[in-house]
């Protein structure tokens, strides 16, 4: 245990001044050169090593990922395109991809209006009300998702009609004097995969909320008393001049949900493994790499999720840079 | 002048390689432990999968004569056992003895010659007479034994509140169609004949392909079961059919099952059961392996009053008095030296009919022989889940187990599941599972 311990406070002073020394060292050494190349190449010494870095556990993986996708189960012969094919040509793939268009559609517009509702709500609250009420709405946030599924297990929970039933919604059902409802195996309207997007909402409106929050706050009083002057009722206030000035957060938040949702596993591996047509690419990548030992299946997955999230990240770069420019 | 200024650079780099190669020696001492042959300090590793009251078990039958030996006994047990035992072989770090809870990994490490064949160490006739049948063939690879079953569990039993069984005046059926018949005449009486549940979190479903491995062993008996396990029978085949048939006909009727079809994949299968025993019962059949009688599972006053509160019965044969093989399991013990004395005479022990008396009686624990004393057994209930396994004919190992990953523990479970809550036909849940089989 004490060896341990050592080891533990030695491999910390080892890694952060490792990294201290490296650069010191590579300084010096660059220090040495003649002064026109010292000036040259002294930025690239200090972009090298996380550039390395990054290419080593980023760059390096994602094109073995798109080599592998090309290549059959257990990557020892090409294929072609077959991963695509196939996947494309299931019924059940294509049903998964319908699910995960629904998350995205549904649950990062939904996170923004509740968290920037609750955001200009909260702030005419008293400051301690304000608190409290916060402080509840983003409790969720620090419960894992595992925990988040052992907790709504507990709210979906059903037992055969005439039991008692554990599950919240089910025991008041039952209370009202109606039968128990599978409320997870309810496929029409998707509703079941609604079900599993409140829990996402439970666990992620309180994030949305607080960054929202703390942007409305920043809204300079003036606008909002120039625009009361001039006659503006409270929701053209919101509107025209609230909204226009946080529109950065807002999209940070929004894209942010929006990568956080098309690689969504947890919640839906916890609550069905996908049974029931719930399934989403993250739990069916899990499935084809980890039960199905498909690395052609599941590396054909990821490069498609890669592609659709690229334009995401494109347009938040984008709108990230025209801000920038902006100020 | 350059010079020592390079030399200055360079001695704290000396220095960070020297500190980091000294953290990383310290984790490499661990790795080298059991060396297979040898083992002059008479320290015998033994890997097994089991955990908590059946490790506990094993330790305790075990212990006392390793003792009496002078053996040192070093337990490696993990609940990961399948992944662990192949990476210490491909790293040749092998332990003396591994208790593998599926055949399968076993037989694959004896083709492969890792295993020393048990059958000069053991004294084979008397092991014949005595193991119940089928487990010494579970543990042979080409007519030579690798796998001693250690101990034992059975997972063809069906459980029953017993008073009210009892004084309903139902009997035992002794055939699938008695089964059948004593199904409808439950249910005609008004009352609910199963309990049957098959969640089980993201792993839904195993319970229903351990159904569908019941029947089909039943109606196929021993040889039939084997090629389907390695897909030379498909799914979509007459003998899975007719099996699946069976299912359907016990679990879709209306009235059969308590909550109805609709209910069946979203109750938990180790609470399913448990209806059973309130008065008057919410069922009176319940389908599960040995584990579920106990604490966790069952309520825990009708584990108190186990023997006056539940009956079981092994799931009948097709036909009464014919063919009855039995859906079970065991621990195989392999050896991986032959000239490891102290691990041989550790397993000769272990094959000896009276081994695992001392576990017996923690409750925890099934000895594959017949001949043991069931006295040893704390309750009536689990001498009698004994006996069910000691009179079959032969002992076969869980199907799913042995099929691939992507089917056994992937479109099985979620063919089963889509078929059971309607979201897909039969022909459709078939397919997909044929389908999903990996092509190697």
């Amino acid at each position: 245990m004490l060896i341990k311990t050592i080891n533990a406070v030695l491999a910390v002073i080892a890694g952060v001044g490792g990294a201290l020394v490296l650069f010191w060292v590579l300084n010096r050494l660059v220090g040495l050169l003649p002064g026109r190349w010292e000036d040259r190449l002294k930025p690239y010494v200090y972009i090298g090593p996380a550039f390395l870095a990054i290419s080593l556990y980023l760059i390096y993986p994602a094109i073995q990922t798109i080599h592998f996708s090309f290549a059959n189960a257990d990557s020892t012969a090409y294929v072609g395109l077959d991963n695509y094919t196939s996947l494309l040509g299931s019924a059940g793939f294509r049903s998964t991809l319908v699910n995960t268009l629904l998350w995205i559609v549904i649950v990062p517009a939904v996170t923004i209006a509740l968290g920037l509702g609750i955001a200009v709500l909260a702030d005419r609250l008293r400051p301690r009300a304000e608190k409290l009420a916060k402080t509840a709405i983003f409790l969720p946030m620090a419960i894992s998702a595992v925990g988040a599924g052992t907790i709504w297990r507990f709210v979906y929970a059903t037992n055969p009609p005439g039991e008692p039933q554990i599950g919240v919604q089910n025991a008041i059902v039952t209370g009202l004097g109606f039968d128990p409802v599978n409320w997870l195996q309810i496929t029409d309207f998707k509703f079941n995969s609604l079900e599993l997007m409140v829990m996402l909402l439970w666990a992620q409106v309180g994030f949305s909320m607080v960054l929202l929050s703390a942007a409305i706050k920043g809204v300079p009083a003036d606008t909002l008393e120039a625009a009361r002057i001039d006659g503006a009722s409270e929701r053209q206030i919101f509107r025209k001049v609230i909204v226009p000035q946080i529109r950065g957060t807002i999209i940070t938040v929004f894209v942010t949900v929006t990568i956080g949702v098309m690689k969504l596993f947890d919640i839906v591996y916890v609550m069905t493994n996908g049974d029931f047509d719930t399934n989403v690419i993250g739990v069916q990548f899990f499935n084809e790499l980890f039960t199905n030992f498909n690395n052609g299946h599941a590396a054909a997955i990821v490069v498609m999720l890669m592609i659709a999230i690229i334009p995401i990240m494109v347009y938040q770069v984008r709108q990230f840079r025209t801000e920038e420019a902006g100020r | 002048m350059r010079r020592t200024k390079l030399l200055q650079t360079l001695a704290p780099m000396t220095a960070l390689a020297l500190l980091s190669s000294g953290c990383l020696s310290d984790g490499g001492s661990t790795a080298t432990s059991g060396t297979g042959t040898g083992n002059a300090g008479k320290t015998v590793e033994i890997m097994t999968g089991m955990t908590g009251d059946n490790l506990n078990a094993l330790k305790v039958s075990l212990d006392p004569y390793a003792k009496e030996q002078g053996i040192t006994i070093k337990w490696s047990p993990s609940d990961n056992f399948n992944q662990l035992i192949v990476t210490r072989v491909q790293g040749n770090n092998l332990p003396d003895i591994a208790l593998f809870p599926q055949p399968g990994i076993m037989k694959d490490l004896a083709a492969k010659g890792r295993l020393a064949p048990l059958d000069d160490i053991l004294d084979m006739p008397t092991l014949k007479n005595s193991m119940t049948a089928g487990t010494l063939e579970a543990g042979s690879k080409d007519g030579k034994l690798y796998g001693l079953m250690a101990s034992m569990n059975v997972k063809s039993l069906v459980f029953y509140p017993k008073q009210a069984f009892e004084s309903a005046g139902y009997e035992i059926p002794k055939s699938i169609p008695e089964l059948l018949a004593l199904t409808d005449k439950i249910r005609s009486a008004g009352k609910t004949p199963w309990c049957l549940g098959i969640e089980s979190g993201p792993a839904t479903g195993w319970p229903a392909t351990d159904w569908m491995e019941e029947l089909v062993l039943k109606y196929g008996g021993a040889a039939k079961y084997d090629d389907w396990i390695n897909h030379k029978t498909k799914f979509d085949s007459p003998l899975v059919r007719r099996a699946a048939g069976t299912f359907e006909k016990i679990a879709f009727t209306d009235g059969n099952v308590l909550g109805g079809r609709k209910s069946i994949s979203s109750n938990n299968f180790g609470t399913a059961g448990n209806p059973m025993f309130r008065n008057p019962p919410g069922c009176f059949m319940y389908k599960q392996g040995n584990f579920v009688a106990a604490k966790g599972f069952f309520p825990d006053d009708v584990v108190a009053d186990i023997d006056n509160r539940v009956g079981v019965f092994g799931f009948p044969p097709a036909t009464a008095g014919g063919d009855n093989p039995v859906e079970g399991g065991g621990d195989l013990a392999g050896l991986f030296s032959k000239d490891n004395e102290a691990a041989k005479k550790l397993l000769q022990y272990m094959a000896t009919k009276d081994f695992g008396a001392a576990g017996a009686k923690t409750g925890a624990w099934l000895s594959p022989h017949k001949d043991f004393d069931v006295a040893n057994y704390p309750t009536q209930t689990i001498q009698n889940i004994a006996k069910i396994a000691y009179q079959s004919t032969g002992i076969a190992f869980d199907g799913s187990d042995a099929m691939p990953g992507a089917v056994g523990s992937g479109s099985f479970w979620k063919g089963m599941t889509g078929w059971i809550s309607n979201q897909q036909s039969l022909d459709q849940a078939l397919k997909a599972i044929d389908d999903s089989w990996p092509a190697s």
